[in-house]
């Protein structure tokens, strides 16, 4: 549709007048050159001596300003000779109506000839929607569906080991102090780490007064906000905080949140003292750990 | 055969032997019977200014890209498999790692020259992310997205937020501490997403967090999936804008029938191609100058682990922010949950992404404008819209600034919950403020030149 390019001066009517213009001088170019290939040559060695990669990247830097610079002073160069103007496609100021109705016709025409047979241009339609749809059965193949987001490896009677799998005991842990600990058999299980804190001061809510025998809590240690290792521990205000979006948990009202952008409590896991030292899981934790989702309470 | 026109026009090019050019122009015309065609394309005008290489800065960086990440593929090992770490970086010597993060400290350790390009590549995806934003505003201040440009804008639009995706994919694929905390909270964010979230995360990624094959899920749509998707639409648009030709900035003889500029061959192609060079002359200097994303330091992914002052990617930092100033609001309805994530992280993105792709509509809608425009404008015609752009700007600044909140509390010893506040204030005020001063100020020049 493009009318035939004309080229035309730039400025038609003042044409400067005075002397023609000198031709540019060629040593910027040449420099630029000849910078890119020592800087090739410079590669080439450093990449030969295995050089650091300050030198590598900085040669290498080299070799494509050099060129770049004179490419761009010799387009400049060239650039300034002409300044030419084009006509666009024939751009109209209105709507073209009557070649909109031309190409409408054109497009009803060409699909006048499929559509003639009403039937089976409406079968095709549909087929291809079926067929279409039929093939997104693969997504399911993406799978595998998650096991669960509302269970962990934790189970009545787990013992709790530490991250290389060795048992969790009582003596461990001095008042104040914490561990990072995971269902026995289950150290690869991150939706079931825990923070295991011995707080014999702090009074256990209503209702879990026998889920943390001898003042030992364990808190699930996947934040309910986006799911970040809740790592650190602030052992003078016993708050838990969570190092990615800064949500706060208080130790001393079972991981309420007390500030940042979380809204859930962090988990409490039930445990149990073994006849032995040792720590163990009463059960699983009885809510979803981790971030919340939208059938989180079903 | 060909005319002596395409002769003439080749051979004023480069002064080389007429014959050589008799014979490109004849092996032109025989493989694509495209003489007239080619000849006029060889003089395709391309107005100067500026800003329009905001645009080729995107392109040339994706070329960059796409260079840098073949050389990564050939090393990069798409694996969460557990292996013994025996390479040259002695602190993790003997460290179970995953394949993947194996594979990238090999890249960057044992690879000669991997370090260099596994930089260049990062540094090209942020100036690619930067280049396009930036040319999104152009296009925003001076206009260019009304008609006829109004596709070129949705489909510029839809690569930006294909390039913000694919950083994110690429960011995640090492399977350092960094990577490995920011794929649990894209795991997360995809969780909360109503009635579809834990199956659509459970698809994606594999089962529960982290799969066996998270990494080898998040591989193909980094390298090819995504990459491709960007192909297609690239050659689109500068399909679209080859045919409208570019538009150009008020000038003597500049219309909207006309344009004025240089042409292809050669200035344009010479310019242009410098151009490239430059922009990869910039990056492989940063690449071996400038560190980035040194995934040694981080150290492997554990799920029991995770990092404090932690950043991501500048163009996700924006989200980061979001999220650390959302309050905790969930919706708590019967057993319907809609968590506090969803807000800042689902629909504030939407919410922007929609604006801005509705914008042309928005805009003629109010100014009543549908007609067809190849003269662009500037700040101080319009400066409501100016007074709009300034204020997202400003919006989406400083929420990438309160993306950094935990380090401002270090750093000034401030207490975290201040901080907070303050930019849960700021974000408000600023974009308020900025985008009445620039209203103002767009006004006052508008008076200025009227006078």
């Amino acid at each position: 549709m493009a009318t035939e390019l004309q080229t035309r001066p730039e400025a038609p009517a003042p044409a400067p007048a005075g002397p023609p213009p000198r031709p540019r001088p060629g040593w910027p170019t040449t420099l630029a050159l000849l910078v890119a290939i020592g800087g090739a040559v410079g590669f080439v060695v450093a990449y030969v001596v295995d050089a650091s990669t300050q030198w590598l990247g900085g040669t290498m830097a080299l070799v494509f300003l050099g060129l770049g610079v004179a490419l761009g002073y010799w387009g400049r160069d060239l650039s300034d000779d002409e300044r030419p103007e084009t006509d666009r496609y024939p751009l109209p100021p209105e709507p073209r109506p009557e070649e909109h109705e031309e190409l409408a016709a054109a497009l009803h025409g060409d699909v006048e000839v499929i559509t003639r047979r009403r039937f089976l241009s409406k079968l095709l339609i549909g087929t291809a929607a079926v067929a279409g749809l039929s093939q997104l059965a693969l997504i399911f193949s993406l799978g595998p569906k998650s096991r669960g987001l509302r269970h962990t490896a934790w189970r009545p009677g787990s013992r709790l080991v530490t991250a290389d799998g060795v048992p969790v005991s009582r003596s461990r842990l001095t008042p104040g102090s914490f561990v990072v600990a995971f269902p026995d058999g289950h150290t690869d299980s991150a939706d079931s780490q825990i923070v295991l804190l011995h707080l014999p001061t702090v009074t256990p809510l209503p209702g879990r007064e026998s889920w943390s025998p001898q003042g030992f809590f364990a808190y699930s240690r996947v934040c309910t906000h986006a799911g970040c290792a809740v790592a650190q521990y602030q052992d003078e205000a016993l708050v838990l905080l969570c190092p990615c979006h800064q949500s706060q948990f208080d130790l001393k009202q079972g991981c309420k949140v007390i500030g940042g952008p979380a809204a859930r409590a962090l988990p409490q896991l039930p445990l149990a003292l073994d006849g032995a030292d040792n720590l163990m899981a009463q059960s699983d934790f009885g809510v979803p750990v981790g971030p919340g989702f939208w059938n989180l309470y079903a | 055969m060909p005319d002596d026109r395409l002769l003439r026009a080749l051979s004023r090019s480069f002064r080389l032997p007429r014959d050589r050019y008799r014979r490109l122009a004849r092996w032109l015309d025989d493989t694509t019977a495209g003489d007239s065609l080619i000849r006029k394309e060889l003089r395709h005008i391309f107005p100067d200014h500026w800003s329009f290489f905001l645009g080729e800065i995107a392109l040339y960086c994706f070329i960059i890209l796409i260079a840098t990440g073949v050389f990564l593929a050939f090393f990069f090992t798409p694996s969460s498999q557990p292996v013994v770490y025996q390479g040259s970086y002695a602190p993790l010597h003997g460290t179970v790692v995953s394949g993947a993060y194996d594979s990238v400290l090999h890249i960057s350790f044992d690879v000669r020259a991997g370090l260099v390009i596994r930089q260049v590549h990062h540094w090209a995806a942020l100036i690619f992310a930067m280049a396009l934003a930036i040319h999104l505003f152009r296009m925003f201040f001076t206009g260019a997205y009304r008609r006829p440009r109004r596709l070129n804008w949705l489909v510029g639009l839809t690569m930006l937020q294909l390039v913000l995706l694919n950083g994110v994919f690429g960011y995640s694929l090492p399977d350092d501490l960094l990577s490995g905390t920011g794929l649990r909270i894209a795991y997360s964010i995809t969780e909360s997403i109503p009635l579809i979230g834990p199956n659509l995360a459970s698809l994606l990624f594999g089962g529960g967090f982290p799969s066996s094959t998270l990494i080898a899920r998040v591989y193909p749509v980094h390298i090819f999936l995504i990459p491709g998707a960007i192909a297609g639409l690239l050659g689109l648009h500068l399909g679209v804008l080859w045919i409208q030709r570019h538009t150009q900035y008020r000038g003597p003889a500049r219309t909207d029938v006309t344009v004025v500029g240089t042409p292809l061959i050669p200035a344009y192609a010479l310019r242009t191609t410098g151009f490239l060079l430059l922009i990869a002359g910039a990056l492989t200097a940063m690449g071996g100058l400038l560190q980035i994303n040194p995934v040694w330091l981080y150290g492997p992914y554990r799920p029991t682990d995770s990092m404090t002052m932690a950043q991501p990617d500048w163009y996700t930092g924006w989200l980061e922010g979001a999220v650390r100033l959302m309050p905790s609001w969930d919706v708590h309805i019967g057993f319907f949950e809609l968590p506090a994530l969803f807000w800042p992280a689902v629909v504030l993105p939407g919410v922007l992404f929609t604006f801005l792709l509705a914008w042309p509509w928005l805009d003629a809608a109010v100014t009543g404008d549908t007609g067809l425009h190849n003269v662009l404008q500037t700040g101080r015609d319009r400066p409501g819209r100016s007074a709009v752009g300034v204020a997202f700007i400003a919006f989406v600044l400083t929420l990438l600034v309160a993306g950094g909140d935990d380090v401002f509390a270090v750093v000034f010893r401030w207490h975290l919950p201040t901080v907070v506040a303050i930019f849960r204030a700021l974000v408000i005020a600023v974009p308020l403020l900025t985008g009445a001063l620039a209203y103002v100020f767009f006004r006052r020049r508008q008076s200025a030149v009227a006078v």
